[in-house]
């Protein structure tokens, strides 16, 4: 039953992509190739990620999904040009990523806010050395404007210590927009995060995406299955670690926007949970053989 | 007269000073401003009590000992009564042999900083290129291991060779002294940057400039300052040992001096101004340190 729904909806989403990329005859923005990052250690090479090939329209939100140490994080480094490909290569509008830029916005696992520097001076530096010949002024006006946006402008005197971790990571959102990069890289960022802060923070997220007309694409690493389905277009599903690939890609056609309250009740949402569930669980229920039973070990 | 809210107020808070110390509003707290001002007053003065109560407890064993070695110690009385007239005119000069101890004790304290200072400017930029660069860092450490645990003194006579000055010798020793603890404080704080910071400059396209005043610089200038601060300790140790040896002018001059004189009075109190000239020093650069210190 689930799984004739499923390819039901499924065979939607192929006809529904197909018409889409007729339509726009979309080239692919971010493209990873036949990617494989290896590290050498003293016990030899250590291949983390292998066989990667992904690519991501503009505009898309994409996340990548996995256990610990599956290797989410280094593609991610990899697209921010922090990490190199020991085969294959990533693009960026046609040109091979060979090093980090102010094409492409993070934001960081642990948010990663200087502690001596104000939230406001945290942006603008930030600001100050991706958009170089930027008038001063038109700086400031950016800094601005996206501490509005994520509603911190009258805590922009604070220090990160007196903030709490949602508005330091608020702080760190706003950063990644203010360079306007083409593409914003999020490695687990809601992930230190309380449930109510997170869900609230993913409405803020899609604001700033809409603000922005939605031209930014968005690659995000989680291991939050509901925090992906709301917010993605597409989820990349990896195997473990290490020598990880990509085991699956889910595509998400829930329309936007997206209201958290709607969108969990919608049975794609359900159907793709229920998927992604069995793909990164083993079990998804405990059956009669987990209770402790009584009369065997008496 | 004084300003009569002023006045009232103080009046307050000497009343709930009192109050507090004898325990009498203790239970019932309520926190505001004068509340915790009078609480603050008497922990400052609870800690002048402990304090005295120390020095009460070392004056009566040293006027113990000098009893038992019948004068061999000068007694606490004798010793004050120098102490006394030693600071009562520190700045007299009647010739090359008899200068007034402040006079001794400035002459010390610039040598001190002289020698301090070129050390500062020499390891700072060193420890930073250390800590910075990991090339630099295996050329030189291997040499500042050995050269670390030398005594400063051991460089006393390179110091004449090279400077043909006895003065000048002792600056030197300054100098070396202070190169150890600021270089390695300093290549440590730098060394230990954590890659958030790092992945940040990267990430925005920090330039080197912007690299260094926003990231390195706030990072380890609390390293740095706790390397000056050690240093200005072991300098200070230091000078007096070097001006035993170089002669001429000096508190450490004075402290040789006044053992050729046999008053062990003037030694003494040569002491406790070293130490309380230590003290200071050594609270103005932990003062400096909380200034740099930002709050994770």
């Amino acid at each position: 039953m689930m799984n004739d729904e499923w390819i039901m909806i499924n065979e939607c989403n192929t006809k529904l992509v197909q018409h889409q990329n007729l339509k726009n005859h979309k080239m692919s923005y971010l493209k990873i190739e036949n990617m494989e990052i290896a590290f050498n250690s003293l016990k030899g090479k250590f291949v983390a990620v292998k066989d990667i090939d992904l690519e991501v329209e503009k505009g898309q939100i994409v996340s990548i999904i996995g256990h610990s140490g599956c290797g989410k994080s280094t593609i991610m480094n990899a697209i921010a040009g922090m990490t190199f490909p020991s085969q294959g290569k990533v693009t960026l509008n046609g040109k091979e990523v060979k090093g980090p830029g102010p094409d492409r916005g993070i934001v960081f696992q642990n948010y990663s806010l200087l502690p001596w520097l104000s939230v406001y001076q945290n942006i603008y530096q930030a600001v100050d050395a991706a958009l170089r010949d930027l008038p001063k002024v038109e700086k400031r006006e950016l800094v601005e404007k996206y501490l509005q946006m994520v509603n911190l402008w009258e805590h922009k005197e604070k220090y990160p210590k007196q903030i709490s971790g949602g508005m330091k990571q608020r702080v760190a959102i706003a950063r990644a927009f203010a360079i306007d990069p083409d593409v914003l890289l999020l490695d687990e960022p809601f992930g230190a995060l309380d449930a109510l802060t997170k869900a609230s923070l993913h409405i803020e997220l899609l604001k700033l995406w809409n603000l922005t007309h939605r031209s930014k694409t968005i690659v995000m690493v989680t291991h939050d299955i509901e925090e992906a389905i709301f917010l993605s277009d597409r989820i990349v599903v990896m195997y473990n670690g290490p020598a990880a690939t990509i085991r699956e890609i889910e595509e998400v056609h829930l329309p936007r926007p997206r209201n958290k309250k709607d969108t969990v009740n919608q049975p794609e949402y359900i159907a793709i949970r229920e998927r992604l569930l069995s793909l990164l669980m083993d079990k998804v229920s405990i059956d009669e053989k987990d209770f402790y039973k009584e009369e065997a070990a008496a | 007269m004084p300003n009569g809210q002023n006045y009232l107020q103080m009046k307050k808070t000497i009343a709930l000073t009192a109050a507090l110390s004898t325990d009498l509003i203790r239970k019932n707290p309520s926190d505001n401003e004068l509340y915790t001002t009078s609480l603050r007053i008497l922990n400052a003065l609870k800690n002048i009590i402990y304090s005295l109560l120390g020095f009460v407890l070392l004056i009566g064993f040293w006027y113990l000992m000098s009893t038992i070695t019948k004068g061999g110690l000068p007694t606490p009385a004798a010793t004050f009564q120098v102490f006394w007239e030693l600071v009562k005119d520190p700045f007299y000069d009647y010739g090359p042999n008899d200068k007034g101890i402040g006079l001794q004790l400035g002459s010390s304290l610039i040598r001190v900083f002289a020698g301090f200072l070129l050390g500062s400017l020499f390891a700072i930029p060193l420890g930073l290129l250390m800590g910075a660069n990991a090339f630099c860092r295996k050329v030189f450490y291997p040499i500042v291991q050995i050269l670390k645990p030398v005594s400063p003194l051991a460089w006393f006579p390179i110091g004449l060779v090279a400077f043909e000055s006895a003065s000048m010798a002792t600056i030197f020793i300054i100098f070396i002294t202070s190169l150890w603890p600021t270089l390695i404080n300093t290549s440590f704080g730098v060394a230990s940057i954590p890659d958030d910071h790092k992945n940040v400059a990267k990430a925005f396209g920090f330039s080197k400039w912007k690299y260094l005043t926003k990231v390195l610089l706030p990072f380890s200038l609390p390293h740095i300052i706790t390397g000056l601060r050690l240093s200005i300790g072991v300098a200070w140790l230091v000078i007096v040992a070097g001006e035993m040896l170089s002669g001429g002018m000096g508190i450490g001059f004075f402290v040789w001096d006044s053992w050729n004189a046999l008053s062990l009075e003037k030694v003494i109190s040569a002491i406790l101004i070293i130490g309380i000239v230590g003290l200071l020093l050594d609270r103005g650069f932990s003062f400096l340190e909380k200034k740099v210190t930002y709050s994770v």
